[in-house]
Parts: C-alpha cells; sequence; structure tokens
C-alpha cells in the first residue's frame, strides 16, 4: 500500500540536449551524459596554437592513436564532478580511518624494523611517481580529443596527486609525525639505485610528444607495481607481522582496481575500432614493446631490493616476474603482438 | 624546480611537522628535479614568452586545500546543489520564476558562459602539466576540476529549464556555430592558444580577477532577483570555488611582477590587451542586465562604476602601481561607454534576433522609466525614440529586423555599433596588413590588432563565412537550418512559443485555484 500523492503534470517539449537525443535519443538522459557528451568544441576555431602551430586547438593529431567516434568511448563508471568527488571523499575518510587506527594503536612500532625499511625505500618514493603520473594525465587531459576521454584523465590526473598525497600520509605517520621518513624516501627517489630506473621511466614518459604514448606507457609500470606494492607485498606482510602495511595499502589496491576500468575501456574502443583498430593496434604493440621491458626492469630493480630487505623468500621478484607475463597475456588478448621477455 | 627541506639535519631528533610543513610535504615536495631529462624538455612552453621566473618556490599557496579536504567540501555542497535542484524540477518551479523572458538571460548563459567553463577545464590541465613549478601547478590543477564542476553543474541547472522552453536544446554546437557566441568563443580560443603565462593573465587575472564581477556574477543575481532558485544556489555553490581562482589571478599576476623587472612590461600589455578583450565580451552582458531582466538587478552602468571604477581602478590598481603596473589602455573610453554600451547592443540583438538563440522585445512603459532614471544623461535623448520608432513599427505588424548581417569586429567580432568617445558619429576602425583591409569596432580592437594581426586574421568570423557559403547556404533560412533552430528559438517575444505557453501554463494552475475558491464559496 502506497499513498497517492496529487501533482500538478506539465508535459515537457523536449527531454534533453540536441547532441544527447541524436546519440541516444530523445528520452530523458542521465547526468553523466548531459554534463559530458559533447563539450568539447569542433570545428570553427579562431587561432592555432602558438604551442602547436600546425594544430587546432583540440585537434585529433594530437595522438596518432585514432577513434572513429571518439565521443563513444564513455567512462564506465560514470563519473561526472560528483559522483566522482563523493566517491574519493569516501575513500579518502577511509583511508583517514585506517591511519588513525594505525597510529592510534601504534601498529607501527609494533611493525618488523626491516618492514619499516621497506615501507620507507620502497613505497614511499612512489609518492612522487604517483606526483609524475598527474603531470602525465594532466597533459593528457588537455591533449586528447573527446569529453568523456578528457574527463576520465582529469579525475585521473586529480587521483594520482590524491595517491601521492595517501603515500606522504603513510611517510608522515611512519616518522612519528616528522617528515623523516619523506625525506628519506626522496633520497631514494633521487640517488638509490633500486629507484633509478622508475624515476627514469617516468621522466621519459613525461616527455613523450603522443599523450597516447604516455598513458600506455605508464600503465605497464602501474599494473606492475600495483602487483608488488598493492598485492604480494601485502600477502606477506599479512604473514609477516606487518598488518599497517596491509590495513593501509588496502585503500590504494581499491583504486587500482576501480581505475583500471576506464582505462581498460579505452584499450577495448581503441582496439575494436572498425576504422582505426589494426593501426591502434600496431602503435599499441610498438608501445608495449617499448615500454613494458623498461617497466618490468624498474619495478623488478624495486622487487629485488625488497627481496634483499625481507629475505629471498619473499618472493617479490618472481611476484612482478609473473605479473609481467600476466600483462603480456592481457595485452595479447586485445589483439596487440607483444614480444617475449628478454 | 625546488623542493623545501622539511626535516632537520644533523643529529637532533626530528621536529613534528607544523601545519604549513606539512602542507608543503603533501604539496611542493612531491616535486623533484628531473636528471634523466632535461627541464626544457620537461617544460619546454614556459620560456618562448619572454617571460622570466628564477625561483618557482616564491609561488604562494594561499589556501592549503589538500586533496582529501577538497574531497569533503565539493561533495558536501554537491549533496546540497542538487537535491535542491531535484526538489525544484519535481515541483515545476520554472513556473514560479519572474516571467519566461527572463529565461533568455540563462539562453545566453549556457550558450556563451558554460562553454567558458569547459574550456577553461581543458586549459588549466595545460598549466597542472605545463609549469616548472609544483605550487602553481597544483592550484592550477584544482582550478582545472572546478571548471567542470562549474559546466557540468551549470548544464544540469538548466537542463530543466530546456524541457519547457526554448533557445537551450543546442547549447554546445551553438557555441561553435551561432554568430553572437563567437564573442565568448574568440576570447577564449585567444586565450587558449596564447602561452602559458599569457593564459594566466588572460583567463585567471583579467577573467576571473578583474571582470568577473561584471562577467560572471550578473547571472547570478539576475537569477536571485527573478525567482530562478537553482541558477542562484548554483550561484552561492560555486563562490568559494570563485574566490579561490580570484586569489588565484591575483597570486599570478603579483608573482610574474615580482620575479623579473622584465616581465613588467609584458604583462603590462596583457593587462591592456586582456582588459579590452573581456571589456568587450562584457557587452552581452550589460544588455542582459539592461534589458533582458524582467526584474532588473542593477544597471550596467552602476554594475560598471562599483565592480569596475571603484573596486578595480580605486582599489586594485593603485595596489599594482607599487610594481610599475598602470590602468588599462582605453580605460577611458571603457568609462565614457556607460551611458552607452547596453542600449547600442541591445538595439543591434533586438535587430539580428532572428538570427540569435533568444528572443527580444520592446521595453515596456515601467522599463523605460527604469532606463530614463539609471541614464538620465542618454536614454531619453538618444535611445528611447529609437524604441518608440520600433514599437510603432510592431504595432504597425511590421516587426523590425535588419535586413542582412551586420559588420563584425576583426578581434572582438561584435557588431561595429559602439560609438567613439570623441566623436559619436564614428563607429568604425580600420587596419591594413599584407595588403588586406581589417574593420575595427574601436581604438582598443585596432591597438589590440595591430600588436598581433597574423593571429587576429585567422578569425573565424561568422558574418565572413556566411557570406562564403560555409554556414549551411546562402539564405537566412539555410543558416538558421545549420543553427538547429527550432519554431520559438529566435526573434520576438511576445507571442512566441515560450510568451505563449507561459500564458497557457499559468492558466492551467489559476484555473484550478480558481475553481477551488469557487467550490469553497458554494460550500
Amino acid at each position: 500500500m502506497q499513498y497517492e500523492l496529487k501533482t500538478q503534470v506539465i508535459e515537457p517539449t523536449r527531454h534533453t540536449f540536441d547532441h544527447i537525443a541524436a546519440r541516444y535519443g530523445d528520452r530523458p538522459a542521465t547526468r553523466y551524459q548531459e554534463g559530458t557528451i559533447g563539450l568539447q568544441p569542433k570545428e570553427n576555431f579562431h587561432y592555432r596554437p602558438s604551442y602547436a602551430p600546425e594544430r587546432e586547438m583540440y585537434d585529433v593529431n594530437y595522438s596518432a592513436y585514432k577513434l572513429a567516434d571518439p565521443e563513444g568511448f564513455v567512462d564506465p563508471r560514470g563519473y561526472y564532478y560528483t559522483p566522482y568527488v563523493t566517491n574519493r571523499s569516501e575513500m579518502h575518510e577511509g583511508f583517514g580511518a585506517s591511519l588513525e587506527y594505525v597510529t592510534k594503536r601504534e601498529l607501527f612500532g609494533r611493525t618488523p624494523d626491516a618492514w619499516k625499511t621497506v615501507m620507507t625505500e620502497v613505497l614511499i618514493p612512489t609518492r612522487h611517481y604517483e606526483s609524475g603520473a598527474q603531470m602525465l594525465f594532466s597533459g593528457a587531459c588537455r591533449f586528447c580529443y573527446g569529453s568523456a576521454l578528457a574527463q576520465c584523465c582529469a579525475y585521473e590526473s586529480f587521483d594520482r596527486v590524491g595517491n601521492a598525497q595517501l603515500i606522504s600520509r603513510i611517510g608522515i605517520a611512519l616518522g612519528d609525525q616528522t617528515a623523516t621518513v619523506l625525506r628519506e624516501g626522496k633520497r631514494a627517489w633521487m640517488e638509490a639505485e633500486h629507484m633509478q630506473p622508475l624515476r627514469k621511466l617516468i621522466e621519459e614518459l613525461l616527455i613523450e610528444e603522443d599523450w597516447a604514448d604516455s598513458v600506455t606507457g605508464i600503465d605497464y609500470a602501474d599494473r606492475l607495481l600495483s602487483a608488488l606494492l598493492h598485492k604480494h607485498l601485502e600477502e606477506v606482510a599479512i604473514n609477516n607481522g606487518a598488518g599497517a602495511y596491509s590495513l593501509l595499502i588496502q585503500h590504494l589496491d581499491g583504486w587500482y582496481a576501480e581505475h583500471r576500468k576506464w582505462l581498460d575501456a579505452l584499450y577495448k574502443a581503441w582496439t575494436s575500432d572498425e576504422t582505426h583498430g589494426a593501426s591502434n593496434i600496431e602503435l599499441f604493440s610498438a608501445s608495449a614493446n617499448k615500454w613494458l621491458p623498461q617497466a618490468e626492469a624498474a619495478v623488478r630493480d624495486i622487487a629485488a631490493r625488497a627481496d634483499e630487505l625481507l629475505g629471498a623468500d619473499a618472493g617479490c621478484v618472481a611476484a612482478v616476474e609473473a605479473a609481467a607475463l600476466e600483462t603480456r597475456e592481457a595485452l595479447s588478448k586485445l589483439g596487440l603482438t607483444v614480444e617475449e621477455a628478454r | 624546480m625546488t623542493t623545501e627541506a622539511t626535516t632537520n639535519t644533523g643529529g637532533k631528533p626530528a621536529k613534528k611537522l607544523t601545519m604549513k610543513k606539512r602542507y608543503s610535504a603533501l604539496t611542493r615536495d612531491l616535486d623533484w628535479k628531473p636528471s634523466y631529462v632535461t627541464e626544457e624538455q620537461m617544460f619546454p612552453h614556459t620560456t618562448y614568452e619572454g617571460i622570466k621566473i628564477h625561483d618557482w618556490s616564491k609561488w604562494d599557496d594561499p589556501f592549503r586545500l589538500t586533496v582529501d579536504a577538497y574531497y569533503r567540501y565539493q561533495a558536501e555542497k554537491d549533496k546540497r546543489l542538487y537535491s535542491v535542484l531535484d526538489g525544484f524540477a519535481q515541483g515545476q518551479g520554472h513556473l514560479t520564476i519572474s516571467e519566461a523572458r527572463y529565461l533568455n538571460a540563462m539562453k545566453v548563459f549556457l550558450g556563451g558562459v558554460t562553454p567558458l567553463e569547459y574550456a577553461a577545464h581543458r586549459h588549466f590541465a595545460y598549466l597542472a602539466r605545463h609549469y616548472n613549478g609544483p605550487g602553481p601547478r597544483f592550484a592550477a590543477l584544482c582550478q582545472s576540476i572546478d571548471e567542470m564542476r562549474h559546466a557540468q553543474t551549470e548544464i544540469h541547472t538548466l537542463s530543466n529549464y530546456n524541457k519547457y522552453y526554448s533557445g537551450f536544446h543546442n547549447f554546445s554546437e551553438s557555441f561553435d556555430r551561432v554568430w553572437y557566441l563567437s564573442v565568448p568563443k574568440s576570447y577564449f580560443d585567444d586565450a587558449l592558444t596564447a602561452g602559458p603565462f599569457e593564459f594566466l593573465i588572460a583567463i585567471g587575472f583579467s577573467f576571473e580577477y578583474l571582470l568577473t564581477n561584471l562577467l560572471f556574477v550578473p547571472f547570478m543575481s539576475a537569477a536571485s532577483f527573478n525567482g530562478d532558485l537553482p541558477t542562484m544556489t548554483f550561484g552561492f555553490s560555486a563562490q568559494s570555488d570563485e574566490s579561490r581562482h580570484m586569489t588565484l589571478g591575483l597570486e599570478a599576476i603579483k608573482f610574474l611582477l615580482e620575479q623579473d623587472e622584465d616581465n613588467v612590461p609584458i604583462v603590462q600589455e596583457w593587462v591592456d590587451k586582456w582588459f579590452w578583450r573581456g571589456y568587450r565580451v562584457t557587452a552581452i552582458i550589460a544588455q542582459m542586465l539592461d534589458y533582458m531582466l524582467p526584474r532588473p538587478v542593477m544597471s550596467w552602468k552602476e554594475a560598471f562604476e562599483l565592480y569596475f571604477e571603484e573596486q578595480m581602478l580605486g582599489g586594485l590598481f593603485p595596489d599594482l602601481a607599487y610594481y610599475g603596473i598602470k590602468p588599462p589602455r582605453h580605460v577611458e573610453q571603457a568609462i565614457w561607454e556607460k551611458d552607452h554600451l547596453s542600449h547600442v547592443v541591445y538595439e543591434t540583438l533586438y535587430n539580428f534576433s532572428f538570427a540569435a538563440n533568444f528572443t527580444t522585445t520592446v521595453p515596456d512603459e515601467e522599463h523605460h522609466k527604469w532606463l530614463a532614471q539609471q541614464y538620465p544623461d542618454t536614454y531619453e535623448k538618444t535611445y528611447k525614440p529609437r524604441w518608440d520608432k520600433y514599437e510603432e513599427l510592431d504595432k504597425a505588424g511590421k516587426r523590425q529586423y535588419f535586413p542582412g548581417l551586420p559588420q563584425l569586429c576583426q578581434v572582438c567580432q561584435v557588431p561595429m555599433c559602439f560609438p567613439a568617445h570623441d566623436d559619436e558619429t564614428q563607429t568604425q576602425f580600420h587596419s591594413e596588413f599584407e595588403g588586406e583591409h581589417y574593420n575595427l569596432c574601436s581604438e582598443g580592437c585596432k591597438w589590440i590588432f595591430e600588436r598581433e594581426p597574423g593571429k587576429y586574421r585567422q578569425a573565424w568570423l561568422p558574418v565572413h563565412q556566411i557570406l562564403a557559403g560555409n554556414c549551411g547556404g546562402p539564405t537566412v533560412p539555410d543558416v538558421l537550418a545549420w543553427y538547429k533552430f527550432q519554431e520559438g528559438d529566435n526573434g520576438e517575444y511576445v507571442g512566441s512559443v515560450d510568451h505563449k505557453h507561459w500564458i497557457e501554463w499559468h492558466d492551467q494552475i489559476e484555473d484550478v485555484a480558481g475553481e477551488t475558491a469557487d467550490a469553497g464559496k458554494e460550500a
């Protein structure tokens, strides 16, 4: 049983905007659709960019990767600003609660020393990597084509500086509210041998001309770092009495799984595109064969340092190698021709 | 790129982080100096404009907003905003605005301002990639996603009106096509194609600080006076974001000026250019304030005096004088124009509204009186007689439209309707570049053109394009079809689709009320 509220009904003249109706039909549209699709100007630009005089302000030719229908790609998460910030507000709140618990119960004090060193030398330096990722995705947001894709890149860039801050907060807590751990982490980032290949990788990715090469390039490193930091070390931590690590890193693992959704959707759109699929696959394969071996070498070095600190039976290097194999398989499934590991 | 030491050195025990150091650890300390690529490779765009930055760490972050706090505040604000939007839509709130013709202001807003928010979203992301310093990069990153928020919340706010009223339905494509929208579009295109520092002065300083109370805020005030609860709520919801953006704009100009004396003349020219460029965009706001609102907020003249002459010329520029910055070139023309601007622009739009996505109409008696009060020196003498003539024509069934297309200014793209200060009969200025002749509306636009003729000759001038047959075909109906106009989008308000619906829907409500009242009497 429910009560019946009488309301005045005035029939609407139309249900949504023309460009939304043209794509999805004249029916009530979602806020994601109205707030996303077709916002990027397409034609009749007035002037050429001073920093790229051969291009238009928005131009498909900022990348060699193409989509026949750039607005056909949508974010499978349906993130426009409000659900995005609402979701991330909850994520950061959850992280804050875990960190508070860790601090209150002095869990870092009960963490084995080797693990403190792992966090300082292996995890904390990646705050800089995440900060580089912010720049990378900000660049992609500006120069990619289509408002749905640009929006994914925008939120990704903000996510990455958010991750950098989460990792920094772990460092501050581990350093007992001082900057000692952050400083050691930064020294490792700048000087320690095991971090140099990763730093070199992100610096070189940041100067890639084609934003899509940067986006695919960083993803190889992201996949392997996630396998190492979010999955494997988390598992080992639980068995090694480093529960604090597990409690905190789960929030980044949750983020990683969710961020894959839009990237995987983009990859699918690229590789299955009726017009450009074959050439996208060729470009993507070249990117994988250029950057994946470098990412693997970089993350393997980091894993080797973790094994050195935790003992060889920690199995970090093996975990990264397994993840690299999985990555090759996933890319092959997309139709890419990926060379075997050297 | 610099890093700030955030801890002690030597053997003493480390100090706990202060709030300030903690903020620094979470933001600019994330940065590092690249060594596998050069700084020039990493930041290739920050040298070609001639701006010299010696120490990026001198950029001051006034907010100390961390990402988790940002998410929390913004999510909370959006929750409140969307509950207002939902309630308004559910309760047929659109019937409670002052009058359907008020929505003409919102049609201009959705078509002419929302796409600017979107452009700012994309290009602040460019700054978040391309500035060498982590402080301004992070500030730009926040602004970039704020601007996305504004574009989306504006669309969601006005989406409900689109369901019932004309003129909103093709806003996105209209920005690329409809002639008068090339005024705001070319302004932003100009900024987005400039270098990263000029963009910051153009948008961060000129648009978001110098002119924001004349460009953005009047729409929000108009909403509040005309019963448009959703837009007003949006306006309040955007306020804290806007104040961050204003602070960024002011910090930006001070930072550039403090970094090197050689920056001063460059910045001065940008202030000159972007003042005039932005001021010309306000022509659209001026007519909106004076003519489009059934319940006016304040006149253009009053707004200009308060927000520009008092606050900027009287407040800001004396501060900037310390750095050697003078009030913008051509400002005296703008001051003189305040008695004329809205009238000549609305008259132009009245004549060409057959090709706009909003309707126009002759002011009624009460409105004439208000305008005469606001403009004692010019309205009754110069402008009212013109309206009287149009009204007469209208009554005779010959509603006035200009039979042709207007001549547009090569720089600001506004039809050339502005009288000149020293010679009111002069509305045209000219320039030559590489043997071609260019028309300009004012000394200000002529000066801008002659600084960068190679840029402004690229302009996609709508009227030229129509005449060249690039806008759907050679006739007006062809062009309107290319604009995807529907019955009721354009032309005269009185008797328009929106006007008829407004009367019909209100009759419906009042009939119901009447019947109930009658029934009550009988009982």
